[in-house]
């Protein structure tokens, strides 16, 4: 085992590097160095990559990944989001979400699992947009704001979303929403006392943040909500601490080294070739839908903030990636045997290349959408 | 004065009155190039709510300069939008854009121990001495030096 993690992190590292190289995101190289890991390859030389150890490593790096995304989100970030963010932000939620149900509801799929596909499809990854937006010197317009904007709300919105969809239970469920969200409220106001406290302990914060984090997490699942609901809220509670940045630098590190790229490579390593074979379907409407979803939703909602039809559009197809927030929500739901064995896989794959794919076509599309301005 | 006494000492017994005439203060919506107008002289900036106000609402220092100059470099997992601060891509207009918003600080009260403490284990080296949410003062290593050495 100890030889597939060292061989796994090696690999994540050089195909990640490879793909930043050309411009791509190091994620996606990770996933690939997932898929040389699997049983399709590595296998093949004897080696097991998937097994409990890895499972439990890669479900720790989805914590502290969805643990940074609620640190950086940020309660101050929150407040300052303004009516244009907030209006095209519910628009790109609620849109994006219906379009993933209704790809799961034209495919024949119950309502459940309609709801876990339109779960994948609500959060953005704006990396790929930003770094575009960097290269046409864009970033400072007025999308480029919208864009960055929208994507702070984009992921608690999502999250809330995941949470009151997929409880377990019609009315008890509601309750233990409620439930978490008032202890969430409690505990916002409790961090602005525990932070007056002077302790002088050494690296006090920083353990406490990492145990807190697990901690809710294991609260939140408890409650029958995903564990990422709890390390999400968990760092935006932190996010209130005077020593956040410091916490935020402290938990990259560790989630970056070692955790983070071990659950993209089991992702990858998880990937079922034999999946693909009647995947045909699935992938015709649910990629669609993803791209189409985001880009009616943003461009709507900003369109009725007063943006241009051009700008509104652009804001669409800056919000059209998916990244590391789809990939955790959908590895989640398979944890909690929302799908069958053989539509697990085969929904792993679609997002897979969902996010290939988005990574892709977005930078194309931007530059053809502002091309000939200087 | 020996360094045992010096940590049992309280902040008010050490700050100067007329230090916070001195401080470096600009106010939250303060243009960027009077941001690092200033930083040009020193090696941080307290941000206050309005000019002529005491009210602190943050600090600027010069590694979020640092940050700044150089050419921006986005991590591989991206959130939020503090990656999307670039006075490069001209993201970055006013004081309240690049901010620390979250502020260690500590209070007259404070003795001169625990604030070196905090300095240590927050991986600061400054602390500004804030009452009623107005800034009074501020702690430096430089500072207690001069106290310790007598030079002050």
């Amino acid at each position: 085992m100890l030889l597939e993690i060292g061989i796994a992190l090696l690999l994540a590292k050089v195909v990640g590097l490879a793909f930043e190289k050309i411009k791509q995101p190091a994620v996606i190289g990770e996933i690939l160095a997932g898929i040389m890991m699997g049983p399709f390859i590595a296998g093949y030389f004897g080696l097991n990559y998937l097994s409990d150890v890895t499972e439990g490593l890669a479900h720790i790096g989805i914590i502290l990944l969805l643990f940074i995304s609620g640190l950086e989100t940020g309660i101050d970030e929150l407040r300052a989001v303004g009516k244009n963010g907030f209006i095209t932000s519910l628009f790109d939620v609620s849109i994006a979400f219906f379009f993933g149900c209704l790809a799961g509801y034209i495919l024949g799929y119950d309502l459940k699992v309609s709801i876990a596909i339109g779960n994948i499809l609500v959060a953005t990854s704006v990396g790929i947009t930003v770094r575009t937006l960097m290269e046409m010197h864009a970033l400072h317009t007025k999308v480029g704001e919208l864009i960055l904007t929208v994507a702070v709300l984009d992921d608690v919105l999502g999250i809330i979303v995941l949470s009151i969809t997929l409880g377990h239970g019609a009315s008890s469920s509601l309750i233990k929403i409620t439930i978490f969200f008032i202890l969430f409220i409690i505990l916002l106001f409790l961090i602005d006392k525990i932070k007056e406290i002077k302790l002088h302990i050494p690296r006090f914060a920083l353990t406490l943040s990492l145990s807190f984090a697990l901690i809710f997490s294991a609260f939140a699942k408890s409650l029958g909500l995903a564990a990422i609901t709890g390390s999400f809220f968990a760092g935006l509670i932190f996010s209130k601490l005077p020593q956040r940045r410091r916490i935020t630098d402290f938990i990259r590190q560790i989630g970056e080294i070692f955790f983070i790229p071990l659950f993209f490579v089991w992702v990858g390593a998880s990937f079922d070739f034999s999946a693909i074979k009647e995947i045909g379907s699935l992938v015709a409407l649910f990629i669609p839908m993803a791209l189409i979803g985001k880009i009616i939703g943003c461009s709507a909602g900003a369109k009725i903030c007063g943006f241009t039809a051009r700008d509104a559009f652009a804001v669409g197809i800056g919000m059209m990636p998916r990244m590391e927030v789809a990939l955790v929500v959908v590895t989640t739901e398979i944890t909690m045997g929302i799908f069958n064995e053989t539509l697990a896989h085969q929904v792993l794959a679609s997002t897979i290349l969902l996010v290939i794919i988005s990574s892709f076509i977005t930078p194309i599309l931007l530059k053809m959408v502002y091309k000939g301005e200087s | 004065m020996e360094l045992k006494e010096l940590h049992e000492k309280k902040i008010r017994d050490i700050i100067d009155e007329k230090q916070v005439w001195n401080l470096p203060l600009i106010e939250k919506d303060a243009s960027i190039e009077e941001v690092l107008s200033v930083l040009t002289g020193r090696d941080h900036v307290w941000v206050v709510e309005e000019k002529g106000s005491k009210k602190l609402v943050g600090i600027i220092t010069e590694s979020d300069v640092l940050r700044l100059l150089a050419p921006p470099r986005l991590p591989k997992y991206v959130f939020g939008k503090r990656y999307g601060v670039s006075l490069q891509h001209g993201t970055v207009k006013v004081a309240k854009d690049v901010m620390h918003r979250q502020i260690i600080k500590c209070s007259l009260d404070d003795k001169i121990g625990d604030a070196l403490c905090r300095m240590i284990n927050c991986g600061i080296r400054r602390l500004p001495v804030v009452k009623d949410d107005e800034i009074v003062g501020e702690i430096t290593v430089h500072y207690i030096l001069q106290i310790l050495l007598g030079k002050r």
